[in-house]
């Protein structure tokens, strides 16, 4: 019984999800919140509030009290009143998406939003939250102002995930009623496989493994300008003392060719675990600061090395065979 | 498993928000206050004690008491209000058992829900404090305390911490001035229903005090002077002398040897056209406490009244349908010629000089030689009258127990009581001789006010007659009148010795002379009449004054409706212009050098950014980019970088005003 009404509210929620995503669309990253999709009912205090009411006023007539009724009548009227600044309070906000940095599958996205007040009231706790989501962050805003904030997603598994949609709401001034918008945002976040434990996979005998220290600290190549993800232990610290600018040693591998983290140079096994340690490879990679490049399935990351190579690379591996590779 | 889990989470609840839980503290003890003079102390004490404990917890990060603490504690509070009042109902046990729940609930606040709980029990406790009381200070004491439990709602319903008092306030206060109108609005023209629909509870004898529908003055040895408002009057022209002043209330007309009883409510629709209307005509309003009764009280003898369902019965004594449940205000007018209408038939003169046989034996004997010796009815009155002044009889608030004949006890032997002794003894010695005869209670004078020019009467002020028929007309005898004139000449105060008097009511007569509690019985007067007297008749009164004849309860809902939805639309679209209007000058700026730029090429996309429509436009007017670059740069930067200062948004809003680009040209093509 309970069960069968779970899975009927269930599927009445749904179709009011429905209803709301069609009446309207998809969002644009930068959304003021007009009164139309505006939406507002009474909170579980709000209906407490309104019984409380109608038992005074029972009171009052009962013995014919007036300043029970005068209670009464106030308190009725100061909940009307506040469904307007609850509304209001929402109304005419300025939402702006502004993404979120990919995390490895399993941690917990930090989605940015900028939120935009341009009267000159402060807008009282507005609330940010996914549907279906316990994670939210409130905020106060002040009077023409903006303000970033940063609400956590958990990530479900490696690949771009299309977020839920987004829930902004207010239970301002007094917590009985609850106005809220929903936006269907075109936003997502990616997560970057899992990497397998430093140990795992990486036995001896390793070809790559072994390439990479064959890159070995034997061939000099000279020194160039540092980037963001070389390795501390090459910037040649004695230049930076001496010239202020910090330059990094470079090395070529006895071959004189980049790294190749290779799908087929791992051992078979599951395609998950193959990624895992593909991904430690990757990572181990930047560390060091090697060029490397990537060949998996399908995608051929050529050679180069730093922070971005790496995001090229983790971005290849996690939208691997996944289906929900919405766009590249 | 679960118990350190538990322990954690009850750390964690006290911990949660030590501001939000000051603020709920605070309402609380507004909403409690009224109430400390009235309940059993140990029940403010268990507030105090439990919310210093509460606030202690929370800054030591101790936990809250868990179930096996509190349950045993909250059956040892409840118990104690049991025990302490014997009941749980009634205004007292009532709000004893909120203070209790609310001081048990705040030891497991533990998220929004307990919190609100608390203020929502906080709402009824005020409810409760105007159960007790409605006096002069009761609206102010109505908005400061719902402007502070509201301000604590406020605060608890914030998802983390509270925010500083003065905003809280401020927007506690706004919310309640802008409900103001509303809730006027809804106080004037909400339809009232006429209550009640349980059982009042009794609140003590002092309530009931006054009038009574029978009168045993043998069984009084004290009569305790009451100094409760019974009504108020205000007079349209000049007030008539205060022995003048009789207001009738119940007539009793049955006798049994010791106690005065009222008849039956039977009532004679033409009794009110027989008034001897020889005098002139007093006009007057009263506002009538509630007493619980179905009487109406007017000056004798009232002709016309338009207290709405109220009729004359046979003893021409005013009754309502209803009881008087509510402070009602009606209008009235008298003739004081003494007298009042009736009619005599050979039932109703059997009646009316109907005595227990074989009672009061001394008193039959006196009147039987006396009314031999008298040679009119008139007469022998008034050798009754004489027999009270010369003899000595005294009159007294304290008087003796009279023995099983009460009336021969007094005339004979005690010799002193008050209006009801005399009233009574009068009545029986008239009938005793032939002549029906009834007594009539009411209240005598009353304490005039010069400034509202209305009249103040008492509880203490009441009084009881006698009236005779004396072949066309009931006349009024009043035997106190003989024995104490100065009672009906000045009043009570003047007929009793100060000495005897309580101390507030020697405050009251001692504030008397100095006009200042006048001034504040004025005021009392007026707040009781319009405000607390505001009821289903005040509602038809203000209805007819808006030009409707007939008033119905129709015209109440309509009006009502459309009160409240030309409210709500004013308020709605003076928030929503504020809003716009309201925008700050930055965006008031931007605003502007996007509708300039839109002349010059094309309007922004709603989901464009500065600078991205600055590049798309500087594509199509390639002229335009550098002054392009520079506004919508500029603005990004006071936009986003948080350093838009007023001067800075002044000097862009100048810039932008400069800034005049040439419309698109005719020959490019769009």
């Amino acid at each position: 019984m309970a069960a069968g009404l779970a899975a009927l509210n269930n599927r009445f929620g749904q179709a009011l999800r429905a209803w709301a995503k069609r009446r309207q669309g998809i969002d644009p990253p930068d959304v003021e919140l007009q009164t139309r999709r505006i939406y507002i009912l009474p909170t579980r205090a709000g209906m407490i509030f309104a019984v409380i009411a109608f038992v005074m006023m029972l009171g009052a007539m009962n013995y014919n009290n007036n300043l029970g009724f005068a209670l009464t009548f106030l308190l009725a009227a100061v909940g009307i009143v506040s469904i307007h600044h609850c509304h209001h309070n929402l109304a005419l906000l300025r939402v702006s998406a502004l993404g979120a940095e990919p995390v490895f599958a399993g941690e917990t996205w930090q989605f940015r939003f900028r939120l935009q007040n341009q009267r000159p009231d402060t807008r009282w706790q507005i609330r940010l939250n996914w549907d279906g989501d316990s994670h939210d962050a409130c905020v106060d805003l002040d009077a023409a102002n903006h303000v970033v904030v940063e609400l956590p997603l958990d990530s479900p598994g490696r690949g771009l995930h299309a977020v839920p949609r987004l829930r902004v709401a207010t239970c301002y001034p007094l917590g009985l009623f609850a106005s809220w918008s929903w936006l269907n945002l075109d936003l997502n976040g990616l997560a970057y496989p899992r990497p397998a434990a430093r140990a795992d996979g990486l036995a001896a005998g390793d070809p790559a493994r072994d390439g990479l220290d064959a890159t070995g600290e034997d061939d000099y190549a000279g020194m160039r300008q540092w980037r963001p993800g070389d390795s501390p232990r090459r910037i040649a610290w004695k230049a930076l003392a001496r010239t202020g600018q910090k330059l990094v040693h470079e090395y070529r591998g006895g071959a004189g060719a980049p790294v190749w983290i290779d799908w087929d140079s791992e051992p078979d096994g599951d395609d998950e675990r193959r990624i895992a340690r593909l991904t430690r490879r990757v990572l181990d990679a930047t560390a060091t600061g090697t060029d490397f490049g990537l060949r998996v399935p399908g995608v051929i990351v050529p050679p180069d090395q730093g922070m971005e190579q790496r995001h090229r690379c983790l971005r290849a591996l996690a939208l691997l065979h996944t289906t929900s590779a919405a766009a590249p | 498993m679960t118990a350190p889990l538990d322990h954690e989470r009850r750390i964690e609840a006290t911990t949660g928000s030590a501001g939000q839980l000051l603020w709920l503290i605070a309402a609380l003890g507004v909403a409690v206050v009224p109430h400390v003079p009235h309940v059993a102390p140990w029940i403010p004490l268990l507030i105090v004690l439990i919310s210093a404990w509460r606030l202690q917890a929370a800054r030591r990060r101790r936990p809250l008491p868990s179930a096996w603490v509190r349950v045993p504690l909250a059956v040892v509070g409840f118990a104690g209000v049991f025990i302490t009042y014997r009941q749980i109902t009634g205004v007292d046990a009532g709000s004893a058992l909120l203070m209790v729940m609310a001081a048990m609930k705040l030891l497991e606040t533990r998220g929004h829900r307990d919190r609100a709980v608390v203020v929502f029990l906080c709402f009824f406790l005020l409810f409760a404090a105007f159960l007790r009381e409605q006096a002069l200070w009761g609206p102010v004491y109505l908005f400061s305390g719902v402007l502070f439990v509201n301000t604590a709602l406020l605060q608890v319903s914030r998802q983390r911490d509270a925010i500083a008092a003065g905003p809280a306030f401020a927007t506690a206060g706004r919310l309640l001035l802008q409900a103001a109108p509303l809730a006027i609005l809804l106080f004037l023209l909400f339809p009232r229903v006429p209550g009640p629909f349980w059982a009042l509870p009794q609140r003590g004898a002092q309530a009931k005090a006054g009038l009574a529908e029978s009168m045993s003055p043998g069984d009084i040895t004290e009569l305790a002077l009451s100094d409760a408002a019974a009504f108020r009057v205000r007079f349209d022209g000049e007030p008539p002398a205060p022995s003048q002043l009789y207001w009738r209330g119940p007539v009793l007309s049955d006798f049994d040897g010791r106690n005065w009883r009222m008849r039956d409510f039977s009532f004679f629709p033409s009794l009110q056209e027989k008034v001897n209307r020889n005098g002139e005509l007093v006009s007057y309003e009263v506002t009538l406490e509630p007493h619980g009764r179905r009487w109406l009280l007017a000056l004798e003898t009232p002709v016309f009244w338009d207290a709405p369902k109220a009729v004359a019965t046979a003893p021409y004594q005013l009754v309502r349908f209803r009881p008087v449940e509510q402070r009602t205000t009606y209008w009235a007018r008298s003739t004081l010629t003494g007298s009042t209408p009736g009619w005599m038939t050979d039932r109703g003169r059997q009646a009316d000089t109907r005595l227990p046989a074989g009672s009061n034996p001394r008193s039959m004997a006196w009147a039987t030689k006396a009314r031999a010796a008298a040679a009119s009815d008139q007469d022998y009155l008034a050798s009754i009258l004489q027999m009270f002044r010369d003899e000595p009889f005294f009159y007294s608030l304290t008087p003796a127990l009279l023995g099983a004949q009460s009336v021969d006890d007094f005339v004979f032997n005690t010799r002193e009581g008050f209006c009801g002794h005399y009233a009574s003894a009068f009545v029986v010695l008239a009938r005793a001789a032939g002549i029906p005869a009834r007594v009539v209670t009411g209240y005598q004078g009353g304490e005039l006010n010069p400034l509202a020019n209305h009249l103040t009467v008492r509880q203490a002020d009441a009084h009881a007659w006698a009236e005779v028929w004396l072949g066309e007309h009931w006349v009024r005898y009043d035997p106190t009148a003989a024995v104490a004139p100065e009672r009906i000449q000045w009043g009570i105060d003047r007929a009793i010795n100060s000495g005897s008097l309580a101390g507030a009511e020697q405050l009251r007569r001692g504030l008397l002379g100095s006009g200042l509690y006048m001034s504040w019985d004025a005021l009392n007067a007026a707040w009781n009449r319009w405000v607390l007297g505001f009821g289903p008749d005040s509602q038809t009164q203000l209805l007819r004054w808006t030009g409707i004849a007939k008033p119905t309860l129709r015209h109440l809902v309509v009006g009502l409706a459309t009160g409240m939805s030309l409210f709500l639309a004013l308020f709605a679209s003076w928030q929503y212009l504020r809003g716009r209007r309201g925008l700050d000058p930055l965006a008031r700026a931007y605003r502007e050098l996007c509708a300039r730029t839109a002349r010059a090429a094309r309007a922004r996309q709603p989901a464009e950014g500065p600078e991205e429509y600055a590049t798309a436009v500087a594509g199509l007017r390639p002229e335009l980019q550098a002054d392009l670059k520079s506004l919508f740069g500029a603005y990004a930067r006071l936009r986003y970088d948080g350093a838009a200062s007023d001067q800075r948004v002044a000097r862009f809003a100048a810039a932008v005003r400069r800034f005049r680009p040439a419309r698109r040209p005719a020959s490019q093509p769009a």
